[in-house]
């Protein structure tokens, strides 16, 4: 389905030679997410007055992450994955380290099961976001039970969690939509 | 770019998600040995981020103004709205006033109407009185000069203050209606049954001397009541309050404890000298007689 990059250094002259804008356009479309990701990091980490903020921004982030891990690898890297994470630890005040480790996990298991869950219509592979998404909730929560070596409150997480789970369908109608735009003018 | 094999390649590809994951966890790891390194970090982020944090912030307080600026906007309309209707509603009020100030003026010429003259004021303001015989009382800087007479009437911005009782060539004295010498002829405006007005140096002058079946109710007006010709009648006084069972006093409207300013009316009654009838007693106009000897004293000097 997806033609392989590689094949463009091996046989150079049945490409079109890509224009400097060409390869602009590409760059960008691939980065889209990762900067979508990164502008909503920015942004939700300012002192914005809204309910649950603290939340919710690793819940859009984790929900982009997965979407795009099964649906269009080429869109969402593991170096960028890793990179995301880590920033959000920066920014946020989760140990350094936790939420790149999350995101990895969560992109792993997108990128390694995306053949099955292409095919699973939408309300399956929303619940098996709905089982990934708590149990790196729990992993997240046990992670910090672990390094302040008390139990946290439980709530929290499972709130995240449960944010996760309610934004996965707007989200994912938003991506479906830029997907198939940018496939449209793919062909064109 | 190195030629790799494809076989590598994809060998390296799926090596690299592993190797973020153990970079991962060597950092989470990294950061719990070294804290202070993490918090380093931490703040450097914080340091780089923070322009753009405060832009958030301010087009945040900007989009709050706007939408409390679009609500405000909303009451106006809904305001105005209200105020056009109201506005309508006193249009047609001030086209009926104007009609029946001209039905009144037509049927007072029909009734071939004597028109009341226009009472002469001098307003002048209130200094602290010091002296004389009265203990609610008060000097008013104007006098003879400015055509203040005794028996005048002074009036404080929204009800009646006294009367006045000495003049000056440039002040007069004004005894109020709470003093202990003051009575005054009343009126109660709901019921039109008279009553004396009679001050005990309180704030609030007695009612005394009402007809047993018209008893002031609390809350009525009093006016002034042209029985003995010292005043003009239905010049407001105050309203009735009980302070007790069977005790009506008056609070009246004026402000007399702090007065600043009064207006001195001469309605001209005294003026008004009521022709002989035979087997009447005439009223001596109040204080008339002292006025003479007063003026011509003043004049001569």
């Amino acid at each position: 389905m997806m033609p392989d990059p590689s094949m463009r250094a091996w046989e150079p002259e049945i490409q079109p030679r890509q224009t400097i804008w060409h390869r602009l356009d590409h760059g960008a479309r691939r980065l889209l997410p990762t900067l979508f990701c990164a502008l909503v990091i920015v942004v939700l980490s300012a002192p914005l007055p809204i309910p649950g903020i603290a939340e919710l921004m690793p819940a859009i982030v984790l929900t982009t992450v997965f979407f795009w891990s099964f649906w269009r690898p080429t869109g969402m890297p593991s170096l960028a994955v890793f990179l995301l994470g880590l920033f959000m630890d920066l920014v946020g005040f989760t140990p350094l380290g936790v939420s790149a480790l999350l995101l990895l996990l969560v992109h792993g298991v997108g990128l390694y099961a995306r053949f099955g869950l292409m095919r699973l219509p939408f309300l399956l592979v929303w619940g098996v976001f709905s089982l990934v998404a708590l149990a790196a909730c729990l992993l997240q929560w046990g992670l910090a039970c672990l390094f302040r070596l008390t139990f946290m409150d439980l709530p929290p997480a499972l709130f995240e969690a449960f944010l996760c789970i309610g934004l996965y369908p707007p989200l994912s109608a938003l991506f479906s939509s830029i997907l198939n735009r940018l496939d449209d003018k793919e062909d064109a | 770019m190195i030629p790799v094999s494809i076989q590598l390649r994809q060998a390296l590809g799926k090596l690299v998600l592993p190797l973020l994951v153990l970079l991962s966890l060597a950092i989470l790891i990294a950061g719990q040995a070294n804290r202070k390194l993490a918090d380093r970090a931490r703040m450097y982020t914080t340091d780089i981020l923070s322009p753009f944090w405060s832009l958030v912030s301010i087009g945040q307080e900007r989009a709050v103004a706007i939408t409390h600026n679009l609500q405000e906007a909303g009451q106006l309309a809904q305001e105005n709205a209200r105020l056009k209707a109201e506005n309508e509603n006193l249009r047609r009020w001030y086209d009926v006033a104007v009609s029946l100030t001209r039905e009144n003026d037509s049927l007072k010429t029909a009734l071939h109407w004597i028109p009341e003259p226009a009472p002469a004021f001098v307003t002048g303001r209130v200094v602290a009185d010091s002296g004389g015989i009265y203990t609610r009382a008060v000097l008013l800087v104007a006098g003879t000069d400015s055509g203040v007479q005794v028996g005048n009437i002074a009036l404080a911005a929204n009800g009646l203050a006294g009367r006045v009782t000495e003049t000056g060539t440039h002040s007069a004295r004004i005894l109020l209606i709470t003093d202990i010498a003051s009575r005054l002829p009343v009126m109660l405006e709901a019921s039109q049954a008279p009553a004396i007005m009679v001050g005990d140096n309180s704030p609030m002058p007695r009612l005394m001397y009402y007809a047993q079946d018209t008893r002031p109710v609390e809350g009525e007006r009093v006016v002034t009541s042209d029985q003995a010709g010292a005043f003009p009648a239905g010049l407001p006084i105050g309203t009735v309050h009980y302070v007790a069972e069977g005790r009506p006093v008056v609070a009246p409207f004026a402000q007399l404890d702090h007065l600043s300013l009064l207006r001195v009316f001469n309605f001209g009654r005294s003026q008004v000298e009521p022709p002989d009838a035979p087997g009447h007693v005439p009223l001596a106009p109040p204080h008339k007689s002292l006025d003479l000897p007063f003026k011509n004293l003043l004049g001569q000097e």
